[in-house]
């Protein structure tokens, strides 16, 4: 459902946030202003999908019912493979989603059992989170699916900014019925993504901050999503560290290394 | 002689042979009534059920209905609706693939169940969902990204006419794949199971998007114009098809649930006309009985001067007889006017229940008006059981009336 985002998000489990970061280093020559934002946004879209990466981070998602904390480990290697497991709290320790093309496993330690996700199960939440286990798995570029153009450029809030607007193409397979992006001008640091439907309510809110440098990179080290109808509710991601373009073996992203991995 | 004799015995006590007769008479009425609302309720129940997707009679791949997949699938299917219409009381046949998928909008996401349809063999007549449509209408055609939700899915996803939602299926090759569908209709059922979990989306769509043939579906579904002849006809499209790979199945397997509920509640039926039977039989049994008792002297006298007791037995069994066929018109009479005003009218249940709107047998709608319809076969069951009860509660009687000794007859009273 929310791809881009999500996609930046879900790449944020792995490596996304950083390639929004990346992304925005990009922006500097002037064609049309639609081309430039395009330009911009594939640019961004690509540095996503650096050769490979490895996260530790922690999520915390609040909702009405609970709250809880995971610390997780992420791996990735090109655009198909990556490999989340959770490291604490214990109870939950070994817990793995492996990514692979367009199939997403589950490993559960305490019943042993590698679980592939059903089309059906795609929209459910991600570790109970308010991420879909489609935002992990979305790979079609923004680009692909938007037009994209330049909404807003100058000051906001103190800072000079660009404000994308991202409209879904009438085939594309989308739920939104736009998405805006704030991004900072001057280092194109992501400040805020906004999904609308299409009566243009918003619907869910992502929130980029604490901009770091980590493993060489410069990126929003923090990452959180608000679903509109809940403001109570959110997921918060905060990346501690993170490496790229490490030599990572295919086998890490098998179905029998979910098992090992505890 | 003897019939003449019969009928003047009878009315001799008219009170007594009239109110038997009347028990009979109220035992057709109960049976006419409880078989008739069956007939017209099981009907009404198989009907509907098959316009709910399955059909009377479904070709399928084989082992489809087993574990349904999207994987399985059959070829040629055009070629088999042709065929299934050519054959005499197949009234309709649809091309149609359906499974699980998932249905998202900006608000939500549910799962559900999808039907791949082409709009253009689709009718209200074969397809309860193209008939519960309350707001726009069908796709247009069987390409494009319009798309019917029912109403409660539609709430769920916050979605209304002409909105947007993403819908993700697994294809033929295990891939996850998602489409974009515009709502072009929304129907309402009135059970909520199937309008927060349906959805009608053009076949050549949902073609593409797994990966199928042109040709390819998972199901021909068939209708015919009477229910009770699904395995006569199930079995002439088994040989026209004359296809291994494929399966003939009717109603009664591919609808368990259906014919599972329609078994027992038959069963529950002919048990309480049993016992109804069985109690207006105890009733003909006593007033013969005590006729004959009655008459003990009379018999002896009629033996004494020479009839022989097979006559008198046979004169016991045609007056029981007589009251049948009394009872039998009596019972005609009776229940004609009940029967006119259910045939026509119907008993409107919501009147008496509550919340009967979207009232559902094993997910399949049933009409909250009660109407009464009687097969030929169940006119006949009926008849036969009131002249068999009958004709066996004056037998014992009869027995007796025959087998006295006249001198023992002549002594009593």
């Amino acid at each position: 459902m929310p791809k881009r985002i999500i996609r930046s998000a879900a790449r944020g489990l792995t490596a996304a946030i950083l390639t929004v970061a990346l992304s925005a280093g990009a922006m500097a020559h002037a064609e049309t202003p639609q081309e430039k934002a395009t330009r911009i946004l594939e640019r961004v879209d690509d540095m996503w999908r650096g050769k490979s990466s490895r996260a530790v981070f922690s999520m915390e998602v609040r909702t009405k019912r609970y709250k809880r904390k995971l610390s997780l480990e992420a791996w990735s290697k090109g655009k198909d493979l990556s490999l989340v497991i959770i490291k604490a709290p214990v109870k939950e320790r070994g817990t793995a989603t492996l990514k692979s093309g367009t199939s997403i496993y589950t490993y559960l330690p305490k019943t042993d059992r590698t679980i592939r996700l059903t089309s059906g199960m795609m929209m459910g939440s991600w570790m109970g989170s308010h991420f879909t286990n489609d935002d992990l798995v979305k790979e079609s570029r923004m680009s692909d699916d938007y037009d994209v153009s330049i909404a807003f450029d100058g000051e906001r809030d103190g800072q000079q900014i660009y404000e994308f607007e991202l409209i879904p193409k009438p085939d594309a397979a989308v739920v939104w019925g736009k998405i805006t992006m704030a991004v900072r001008k001057d280092d194109l640091m992501p400040i805020v993504s906004t999904y609308f439907d299409e009566d243009m309510e918003r619907m869910r809110t992502m929130a980029f901050s604490d901009i770091k440098t980590m493993g060489g990179r410069k990126f929003p080290a923090t990452l959180r999503v608000t679903p509109e109808d809940k403001p109570d509710e959110y997921t918060e991601v905060v990346y501690h560290k993170m490496e790229f373009d490490i030599s990572l073996s295919d086998n890490l992203f098998s179905i029998s290394s979910l098992k090992r991995s505890r | 002689m003897l019939i003449k004799l019969a009928w003047r015995s009878l009315w001799r006590r008219k009170r007594r042979t009239f109110i038997t007769c009347f028990t009979v008479a109220g035992g057709i009425l109960l049976s006419v009534i409880f078989t008739g609302s069956g007939d017209y309720t099981y009907t009404q129940i198989i009907d509907t059920s098959a316009t709910m997707g399955l059909g009377h009679i479904t070709v399928e791949p084989k082992g489809y209905n087993d574990i349904p997949t999207l994987q399985k699938r059959m070829k040629d299917a055009s070629l088999v609706r042709e065929t299934a219409l050519e054959i005499p009381r197949v009234t309709a046949a649809a091309e149609r693939i359906t499974g699980m998928a998932m249905f998202a909008s900006a608000a939500k996401s549910v799962g559900g169940v999808f039907f791949a349809v082409d709009p253009a063999h689709e009718t209200a007549k074969i397809n309860t969902f193209v008939r519960a449509i309350v707001e726009g209408e069908m796709p247009p055609d069987s390409d494009g990204r319009k798309i019917v939700i029912g109403a409660k899915m539609a709430e769920k996803l916050k979605i209304g006419l002409g909105k947007k939602l993403v819908y993700t299926m697994t294809d033929v090759d295990g891939e996850i794949v998602s489409e974009v569908g515009r709502v072009s209709g929304i129907f309402k059922t009135g059970v909520e199971e199937v309008d927060g979990a349906f959805a009608i989306i053009p076949i050549n769509r949902v073609r593409k998007m797994l990966k199928y043939a042109p040709d390819e579906a998972s199901m021909v579904a068939v209708f015919i114009d009477d229910q009770r002849k699904v395995d006569e006809v199930g079995g002439v499209i088994t040989s026209a098809l004359g296809n291994d790979n494929l399966e003939v199945l009717t109603w009664k397997t591919t609808q368990k649930e259906v014919s599972g509920m329609i078994k027992v509640d038959r069963a529950g039926n002919y048990l309480s006309q049993f016992l109804v039977g069985l109690l207006i039989a105890a009733g003909i049994l006593n007033t013969i009985f005590m006729s004959v008792l009655e008459r003990q002297r009379e018999f002896g006298v009629m033996l004494a001067v020479g009839m022989k007791p097979g006559s008198l037995f046979r004169l016991v069994v045609l007056e029981s007889l007589f009251i049948a066929i009394v009872g039998l018109i009596m019972g005609i009479i009776l229940t004609a006017p009940f029967f006119y005003y259910l045939y026509s009218h119907g008993l409107d249940l919501r009147q008496l229940v509550d919340n009967m709107e979207g009232y559902a047998v094993g997910g399949t709608m049933v009409d909250p008006i009660l109407k009464v319809r009687l097969f030929k076969e169940s006119a006949i069951a009926i008849l036969t059981g009131v002249f068999g009860l009958t004709i066996l509660a004056g037998l014992y009687p009869a027995w007796r009336a025959g087998r006295q000794a006249p001198v023992e007859s002549l002594k009593t009273i």
